[in-house]
């Protein structure tokens, strides 16, 4: 992080320092209606979500060969289920799950 | 200064951005038809221009002339409106709020579901569920009346009606009938205003 003083601080889209990994100034999860849900026993991981995500919230956990989701920053776009080759993939209102709650303490 | 009523009502950029500012702009003003002092203004700092991404908009009503200067957020909400369910997942929409405030949820489920989601829920006097979807269908994406241009559909044309209903029926702030003269689905705002579940807390 940036050692700004408090007084010349700079709301986002201003600045922020790039990212390693993970960009915790712009935590995007709390955009989301849906979400995605898997069934990993109709998955046959042809990648296609990992590959269209437009933010990379599905990356290959190889260990457990299966595919793993980031609450933390799915926006709930949905692109995923469209490109699903195998209807593994469906969507889920949020309300219906009590995990993925994802709050910014200062709101942008 | 008298007492500044402050209603801060979340929603999500572009897809509910116009249904958000309608109810703010139509408590405003259907309280300067009861002769009262208000201010409705958007938040710029929100970035609203984004799909999905949670804004808020402001409204404040006061029997006295409000002198707040360069205030551009309302820093102890009073009333709470939320368009969006889903986003008391997603922001501690309470922030800031003093005892004994007002939640109003635009949703078909229960006052359990949506309380079990907020962390300061002992804030609250009272919760109010309106199924605003089910009553005015789904919201106009319009984005006539963003900043400053001409709104050409009207006030309160989609859910804003029946949400604006539920306020005026949880906390009294604003009468049905002035809110009719403003609102252009008068008929969803009274459905909205007698299908409105209340729930006093403590």
């Amino acid at each position: 992080m940036f050692n700004i003083p408090k007084e010349r601080e700079v709301p986002f889209a201003g600045v922020t320092p790039a990212p390693v990994g993970e960009q915790p100034m712009m935590i995007t999860g709390n955009w989301r209606t849906f979400r995605p849900v898997i069934d990993h026993e109709l998955c046959n991981l042809c990648m296609n979500c990992v590959v269209y995500c437009p933010d990379g919230c599905w990356r290959l956990d190889e260990a457990e060969e299966q595919v793993v989701w980031n609450a933390k920053y799915c926006k709930g776009c949905l692109v995923c289920v469209n490109e699903c080759t195998t209807e593994a993939l469906n969507k889920a209102h949020e309300l219906d799950f009590e995990d993925g709650v994802v709050r910014l303490e200062k709101l942008f | 200064m008298a007492h500044v009523h402050e209603i801060t009502v979340w929603t999500r950029g572009v897809v509910k951005d116009k249904e958000g500012r309608d109810v703010a702009q139509a408590l405003a003003q259907a309280a300067d038809k009861e002769g009262k002092y208000v201010q409705a203004f958007d938040n710029y700092v929100d970035l609203p221009d984004r799909v999905n991404v949670p804004v808020r908009k402001y409204a404040r009503i006061s029997d006295q002339e409000i002198e707040m200067r360069y205030d551009y957020e309302n820093e102890r909400p009073e009333v709470v409106v939320v368009v969006d369910a889903t986003m008391v997942k997603g922001v501690n929409v309470l922030r800031g709020m003093a005892q004994g405030g007002v939640l109003v949820v635009n949703t078909d489920r229960k006052p359990e579901d949506i309380l079990k989601f907020v962390p300061n829920k002992e804030l609250l006097k009272a919760v109010a569920c309106v199924d605003a979807d089910g009553i005015a269908g789904t919201a106009t994406v319009d984005f006539s009346g963003t900043e400053g241009g001409v709104d050409a559909v009207g006030l309160g044309a989609g859910i804003a009606a029946p949400l604006l209903g539920a306020v005026a029926r949880a906390t009294g702030l604003v009468t049905l009938d002035s809110l009719a003269e403003v609102v252009k689905n008068a008929p969803a705002l009274r459905r909205g205003y007698d299908e409105v579940m209340v729930h006093s807390l403590n």
